[in-house]
């Protein structure tokens, strides 16, 4: 089982197709943007949520605004590294990063993307065990996979072994 | 998301998730995912309807307590 298979196939694609085209031309050609697939899926095993600790991890690209550093929304290629903070964070305290989606909805309710009410409300009714303390975060826009297999999960992975997390919610924008 | 997901249950960790795109994510093959109509920007739900978002949530939490891989479970939420 593999993250991503036929990621050699997937790299020469990439960079003979859509980085070639942009670094040419300075043109974002879409056509030419291979998305990722796999053929097999991976196994695991299901947990038990009332005993467990679960982290969220969101690509909405959220940072706290007064003591972090943005991610580089406006990068052609992406930004790959992520940001921690406290599920405790207030919202007002917490902006998004993301050139890609709409901010309307996140703006009016962000719960919209970040559950952040929601999951305490879940651990103390006792349906979770208990939810991470440090929300993982990230800026979904990332073409180039390569990056984000080698830099983006990794991170992703060390904060939430070293949470002790058993589960993860991810939340996409 | 669907990357980071199948990275993370390799390493022993459940995964889950919910997505507005079944086109891009279901041929990623996350283990568990549920797939709703919403938009784009407002993953969970609309704004201000706690009742829909809670609902996604604990429907895509849910999923956890299962063992992978799962079929992809489709709401109509909107």
């Amino acid at each position: 089982m593999e993250i991503l298979e036929q990621r050699a196939a997937w790299e020469s694609n990439f960079r003979s197709g859509w980085l070639a085209q942009h670094q040419q031309t300075g043109e974002f050609d879409w056509k030419r943007y291979q998305r990722p697939r796999n053929a097999e899926p991976v196994t695991g095993f299901g947990i038990p949520l009332a005993t467990s600790r679960i982290v969220l991890i969101s690509s909405a690209g959220g940072y706290l605004v007064r003591a972090q550093q943005p991610f580089d929304a406006a990068h052609p290629y992406g930004d790959y590294s992520i940001r921690t903070f406290p599920l405790y964070t207030p919202f007002d305290q917490i902006a998004y990063a993301h050139e890609h989606y709409d901010h309307t909805a996140v703006n009016a309710d962000p719960q919209v993307l970040l559950p952040l009410r929601h999951l305490n409300d879940l651990e103390n009714e006792q349906w979770l065990g208990d939810v991470a303390p440090q929300v993982i975060s990230f800026m979904g826009y990332q073409p180039d996979v390569s990056r984000l297999l080698d830099e983006t999960i990794p991170a992703i992975v060390d904060a939430a072994k070293a949470m002790g997390a058993r589960g993860a919610l991810l939340v996409p924008a | 998301m669907g990357l980071i997901a199948r990275a993370l249950e390799l390493t022993g960790i459940a995964t889950t998730l919910t997505s507005w795109n079944a086109d891009r994510t279901v041929p990623i093959k996350p283990p568990r995912a549920t797939y709703t109509n919403l938009a784009r920007g407002a993953t969970l739900g609309r704004p201000g309807d706690l009742a829909q978002q809670r609902r996604i949530l604990e429907a895509t939490l849910a999923l956890l307590e299962q063992d992978a891989p799962l079929a992809p479970v489709y709401f109509p939420e909107e």
